[in-house]
């Protein structure tokens, strides 16, 4: 049995791409290539990277802890608007380049921890969301029939409600905190990933390399896992970057209405939702995580966009 | 023809008797048959054309103050009798007041005109308007626009603008409210009253105050305001002193603090106008000056109250409390009597004077009782009494007469518009026009210019005052109440007004074998909560 197995792993290997197309440049090489090439995908890199910088080094660039109230620390008041010493701000007062809030704490050092946690929400979120949506499509897929029947209805429900609708619904259930916030985000993305997955794997299985393995005697675990999911995966890796962005805007969504993070935590859809109210008296409390939550999502729109035509073979 | 002009004939004959004074005035009653259903009310005669008498099954000091609540306006009781049971009283109201109803433009407005009837002073215009709008800003914008004349509950960031504008006039809202940080003793640490009291001096609840209270808001010297009598029975709340609450809890055990929660419900209050930055306050606050470290969760408003009422939250809760009547008994008796869970197992040593008072009409009387339970609720800290909010309506700067009074809607008659119509916005549309089975404010106001109570608060003088009843006297132990009435007094249908209309108008509300009790929803809420139950009922 062990000598079937090693004998197909054998045979296989001489059937991938290489030996069907030549020598060719590493796939994922080729592709960070043509995304360093293309505009969108030059300024999506930037953004995120300028954002993930920003995250880890919160505790070096932040003047203040995040968290900490200055009344009595500081001569500010609550809600104060920003003072930048370098525009003409008193030198006597101190500085608060993006103002206070309404517990009088430093805006600016909240915002770059925001960014900690807006990241880690659309990076948790979607590699969630990735691993049990691409389980689900590629087994629905490729096993078709019932499976596929049962699996893709199930999708279908869940496509059915609004997204962020059905996120408050989750959240309402379970009680809101981030993690339920996480968990519902996960769960309402989930449909498009099982969608793209199944398509793909649909088109994917009936070409040759797959008729090939199968008439070795590869089990169909191992045909879905080692030949047709691998090469099924472009169009998800577009979709998931894509999906990053949709998470952090639904996530951010859930904690404006009070349903995601809570108080005191820096998050910055909290941020916008405390400071909803004061949106002509204090502008800069919306203006700050507005800005901050646009570039981000943007950052992740453009880099999926540069992706897409990066790995769009029929573009090059 | 001939048959009913006969029937007019006795009919203006039999009002000829019942209108003269010779004839006998038949007065009416409700009961209930024992005490032993639970509420406070034993009967409420006529017992002649101009007295009402209530007979209590418990001694209430404060039933004179409840009865000013304008869900105890009096209608016509041949009105009440004739569409009360069919339940179409809810837009229909006859009253003595300054204003009667002419149309109730259903999403848009009501209009009311001069009652010509009335008995008091005359009102300096002819038209009052009621509109309504839920956002604080869309109010503020409609009154800035001169579309309307004085609105309510101005949002507190709106404070300084309406202050420094010349066109405007800000008026303050003395309503009395209290908000508290609770703790409840059956659950670890908060079981040891050094804890408690650490707690209650090492907040600095004037750092409270300047930072997130509106101007003209007062750290709470006692649970209950001082505007209220006997409120202020008693010490003052400790001072701001970390140092010796440091000691105390060190004391108890905690030198280095203890992990809790702070639960508390994102609902804007007079008594707490920003709950999610108080919360974080009070977090930093008892990091800062205990070493305790508490999470913050809010939680959703009705299971929170529920929690809160249930003994249920493990930690502190922020909550408060708005005065319903000026009585010192609707602060300190709903929260600390001896079947309160709210702070954990009641303190004999606080509702046991609190009990003896309930029994004293005469405020002087009652002093020392109070004073003696507040020193205890000082002492054992059941919960730390933190601020009184304040509020504000704002009006067109050429409007007089306009002040809200602490209790009950403004004084309609005696505003002056300087013109024909003035135009009243509130937060939302009332529910209906029968107010006896209505409980939200905006309701209330709306039936305060037609309806009357039979006692009102008197701003001026800061004490109830007669109305419809000249006066409303108890008995030594509070348990017989006689209310004399204002004679000659009409309604707007042109009926008189007399001790009748007072039994069928409270009887329609407290008595649930009534057939007039049918209401809007048939709850009647502050009946049974101001007098503990609805009698008859099944």
């Amino acid at each position: 049995m062990t000598k079937m197995k090693t004998a197909v792993a054998a045979a296989e290997a001489n059937i991938t791409a290489e030996t069907l197309m030549g020598p060719a440049v590493p796939m994922w090489k080729r592709t960070w290539q043509r995304l360093l090439r293309k505009r969108s995908g030059q300024v999506g890199l930037f953004i995120i990277g300028f954002m993930v910088v920003i995250a880890l080094a919160a505790p070096i660039l932040a003047p203040y802890d995040p968290d900490q109230v200055l009344i009595g620390v500081e001569h500010v008041k609550r809600r104060e608007a920003p003072c930048i010493h370098l525009l003409g701000c008193e030198a006597s007062k101190p500085q608060h380049i993006m103002g206070t809030d309404e517990n009088v704490r430093d805006v600016y050092s909240r915002i770059l921890y925001g960014a900690r946690i807006s990241l880690m929400i659309g990076i948790v979120t979607v590699s969630v969301s990735l691993i049990f949506g691409v389980l689900i499509g590629a087994v629905a897929g490729f096993f078709g029939g019932w499976t596929d029947t049962i699996l893709m209805r199930f999708m279908d429900v869940i496509l059915g409600f609004p997204s962020l609708l059905l996120a408050i619904a989750i959240v309402a259930v379970l009680g809101p905190g981030i993690q339920n916030a996480l968990l519902a985000v996960s769960i309402v993305s989930l449909p498009a990933y099982a969608r793209v997955t199944r398509a793909s794997v649909l088109s994917v299985k009936t070409l040759d390399f797959v008729a090939a393995s199968q008439l070795l005697g590869a089990s169909r675990w191992r045909i879905l896992f080692r030949r047709v999911l691998p090469n099924a995966l472009t169009p998800i890796v577009v979709l998931a970057t894509l999906g990053i962005a949709t998470s952090i805007l639904d996530a951010a969504g859930l904690s404006f209405l009070g349903l995601g993070a809570q108080p005191p935590m820096a998050e910055w859809g909290t941020m916008l939702g405390s400071a909803k109210d004061q949106i002509f008296s204090a502008p800069h409390l919306v203006f700050f995580p507005g800005i901050a939550i646009m570039l981000t999502v943007l950052g992740f729109n453009l880099l999926g966009d540069g992706l897409r035509d990066a790995l769009d073979t029929r573009l090059n | 023809m001939k048959v009913r002009l006969l029937g007019y004939g006795a009919a203006l004959a039999l009002g000829a008797v019942l209108g003269s004074p010779a004839f006998a005035f038949e007065g009416t009653s409700v009961s209930a048959p024992s005490c032993d259903y639970g509420g406070t009310i034993k009967s409420i005669a006529a017992t002649d054309e101009l007295t009402v008498t209530v007979t209590m099954c418990k001694p209430d000091p404060a039933f004179s103050a409840k009865i000013i609540f304008p869900v105890f306006g009096i209608q016509p009781s041949e009105h009440i009798a004739a569409l009360g049971p069919e339940g179409k009283l809810l837009d229909d109201p006859i009253g003595t007041g300054p204003f009667k109803l002419d149309a109730w433009n259903r999403g848009d407005s009501i209009v009311m005109s001069r009652n010509d009837n009335y008995w008091g002073k005359e009102p300096a215009y002819d038209k009052l308007v009621f509109r309504w709008n839920a956002s604080g800003a869309g109010r503020l914008n409609e009154l800035r626009a001169g579309t309307v004349d004085e609105i309510t509950n101005l949002s507190p960031d709106d404070f300084d603008a309406v202050e420094n504008d010349p066109s405007l006039q800000f008026l303050p809202v003395a309503s009395p409210n209290s908000f508290y940080l609770g703790m409840n003793n059956t659950y670890k640490p908060f079981d040891d009253v050094r804890v408690r009291q650490a707690i209650g001096m090492g907040i600095d609840r004037q750092r409270i105050i300047d930072y997130y209270y509106p101007e003209g808001s007062e750290v709470a010297s006692h649970f209950t305001p001082c505007s209220l009598e006997n409120g202020c029975a008693g010490d003052d709340w400790y001072a701001f002193d970390p140092k010796k609450a440091k000691e105390l809890l060190a004391e108890a055990g905690y030198p280095d603090g203890f992990k809790t929660k702070i639960f508390y419900r994102d609902v804007f209050r007079s008594y707490l106008p920003e709950p999610g930055s108080v919360a974080v306050e009070i977090q930093t606050q008892l990091k800062q000056n205990l070493g305790i470290d508490a999470e913050v969760v809010p939680m959703e408003s009705g299971e929170f109250i529920d929690a809160a009422a249930q003994g249920r939250l493990d930690g502190f809760h922020l909550l408060g409390w708005g005065a319903d009547y000026p009585h010192v008994t609707n602060f300190l008796d709903y929260h600390f009597s001896s079947n309160t869970k709210n702070f954990g197992k009641p303190q004999p040593a606080i509702y046991e004077p609190l009990a003896k008072a309930a029994t004293i009409a005469d405020p002087a009387k009652a002093e020392p009782l109070y004073a003696e339970a507040n020193d205890e609720i000082k002492k054992l800290v059941p919960t730390v009494p933190i601020a009184h909010g304040a509020s504000a309506y704002a009006a067109q700067a050429n409007l007089t007469g306009g002040e809200v009074p602490a209790f009950g809607a403004i004084r309609f008659e005696d505003v002056n518009p300087g013109k024909d119509t003035f135009v009243f916005m509130q937060n939302a549309e009332p529910i209906s026009l029968y107010c006896p089975d209505e409980s939200d404010g905006e309701s209330l106001a709306a039936c305060t210019p037609i309806t009357e109570t039979l006692l009102r608060y008197d701003p001026k003088t800061k004490k109830i005052g007669p109305n419809l009843a000249t006066s409303c006297d108890a008995n030594e132990d509070s348990t017989v109440w006689t209310c004399h009435l204002r004679e000659g007094v009409k309604f707007t249908d042109g009926s008189a007004f007399d001790a009748n209309d007072v039994v069928a108008s409270w009887g329609a509300g407290i008595d649930a074998a009534n057939p007039a009790h049918v209401g809007n929803t048939g709850a009647f809420t502050y009946y049974a909560y101001l007098f503990g139950s609805l009698m008859n009922a099944k």
